[in-house]
């Protein structure tokens, strides 16, 4: 393990990336997945199917493949992106696709009732989302959102395909640099753990927060 | 204020409302009456444009509506209907993330785009005029059934509506909780305000309304003053509604 605790600076560059990636992505995902639930929701006939074929290829390919298709197929189209622009890019399309079921899911939830009493004072269809129906479905996909952010979290370890040096590829670099395995393996792991848990701990208490309100 | 010439709603196949001619004049209160699925709850909505209107056309304190005009301005000229008219509905329908105040004052900042001070100031008189000012800070789940109609009540007031929709607003409620929501609503009438009220309190439609319209498979099939239609109603249909009450 000394092994570890020399090469930590290192390990906690890696560390810094993974997380990097994991907040922009999120944050991005997070506003596709609200325009496109919203877009399914209340768009006209080619928006919605537009917005379901982009819901449907997402979901049903490999995370690994989006990935490989905006680093390297992009560049046949004359798209070369840097490696940590194409990994935020393929990630925050592909969270976004997962989080507008959830926004949408957690929208229908919200009683008609709701919308008709907003409307019903004269208020827009979209000053009805913003004020009335987004507060309250925002506590409904807080615990699958978190759920989400903790599985792309982990999924940042796919960019490292990619020649970004988040977590598994520093250590990849470093086990080439030692010719051992296991500490670095066993390093990267427990890294990921802290962080999944400090993120779920702040998770919780943003949903206790939430639900306290009302 | 309000007239339909015509007006009709079906959904698919199923014809709700088949041709209401009605007319409600100014500080005019008119109850429907009616069994359930006779579509008096429909012709409350589509009023103000909740349910969009097969058929016929509709005019409210001035504002036309056409069942066959462009879906663009349809819109347009229901959201100024619904700007001019508050609506009560019987789940309440208070929104549940807001406090008190915050649901009577949310329309005075959003569509009215009052200051907030000001809206606060008018929302507190509102909540005082249905006894409920020392609620302000409270979020609904807190309140009785009662005390939350009649926030809704004041909440629907806020924009200073010239006609009040209420849609079955005590049908919801324990028994003991519905006479402070009717007097609420009695004050109200008293006030002047032109009311379209569909209930089944019969004693509120006989001491309360100017006017009864009977309504049975999405027509009006009787329209009288309220002694009237009690004692001596014209139809077979409403005598049988009647009879039906009173055995309960």
């Amino acid at each position: 393990m000394n092994l570890v605790g020399d090469n930590l600076f290192f390990l906690l560059k890696g560390a810094y990336y993974t997380l990097l990636i994991t907040v922009i992505s999120m944050c991005f995902g997070l506003m596709i997945g609200i325009v496109v639930a919203v877009a399914r929701l209340k768009g006209n006939r080619p928006i919605r199917w537009l917005a379901r074929g982009y819901v449907s290829v997402i979901r049903g390919t490999p995370a690994l493949v989006q990935i490989l298709v905006v680093y390297y197929g992009l560049v046949d189209y004359g798209i070369t992106l840097g490696p940590l622009t194409a990994a935020c890019a393929a990630l925050s399309v592909n969270v976004g696709a997962y989080l507008s079921e959830t926004f949408r899911g957690a929208i229908l939830a919200i009683p008609k009732g709701q919308t008709e009493a907003a409307y019903a004072s004269g208020m827009s269809s979209w000053q009805t989302l913003r004020r009335i129906i987004f507060p309250q479905a925002a506590r409904v996909a807080i615990a699958p959102i978190g759920n989400t952010f903790i599985g792309m979290l982990k999924e940042t370890a796919l960019v490292s395909v990619i020649t970004v040096t988040e977590l598994v590829r520093s250590a990849q670099l470093l086990i080439a640099q030692y010719f051992v395995n296991m500490p670095f393996y066993l390093g990267i792991g427990a890294m990921y753990w802290v962080m999944s848990t400090v993120f779920s701990w702040i998770l919780g208490t943003i949903e206790k927060r939430l639900s306290r309100a009302y | 204020m309000i007239q339909t010439s015509g007006l009709s709603k079906s959904f698919h196949d199923l014809h709700v409302l088949k041709g209401i001619d009605l007319r409600i004049a100014a500080q005019e209160i008119v109850v429907l009456l009616g069994p359930s699925g006779s579509g008096k709850s429909t012709l409350l909505r589509c009023l103000n444009g909740l349910e969009d209107p097969s058929g016929g056309s509709l005019e409210v304190n001035g504002i036309r509506v056409d069942a066959d005009m462009p879906a663009s301005k349809k819109r347009a000229s229901f959201r100024d209907i619904r700007r001019d008219t508050g609506m009560v509905f019987q789940q309440f329908n208070l929104y549940p993330h807001k406090t008190v105040l915050g649901n009577v004052i949310e329309s005075l900042l959003i569509v009215k785009k009052l200051p907030r001070t000001e809206a606060e100031s008018i929302g507190m008189r509102l909540l005082e005029r249905v006894g409920l000012a020392d609620k302000r800070d409270q979020y609904p789940s807190r309140l009785s059934g009662g005390q939350q109609q009649r926030v809704a009540i004041a909440r629907a007031l806020a924009t200073e509506p010239s006609v009040m929709l209420f849609d079955e607003p005590t049908s919801a409620l324990d028994p003991e909780l519905v006479g402070e929501v009717l007097a609420v609503m009695r004050e109200l009438a008293g006030e002047g305000m032109t009311m379209a009220v569909v209930t089944h309190e019969m004693k509120f439609a006989r001491q309360v309304a100017n006017r009864v319209l009977f309504m049975d498979g999405g027509i009006i099939v009787e329209e009288q003053a309220p002694e009237a239609f009690f004692q001596h109603p014209q139809s077979e249909r409403a005598r049988k509604f009647l009879n039906q009450l009173n055995e309960r």
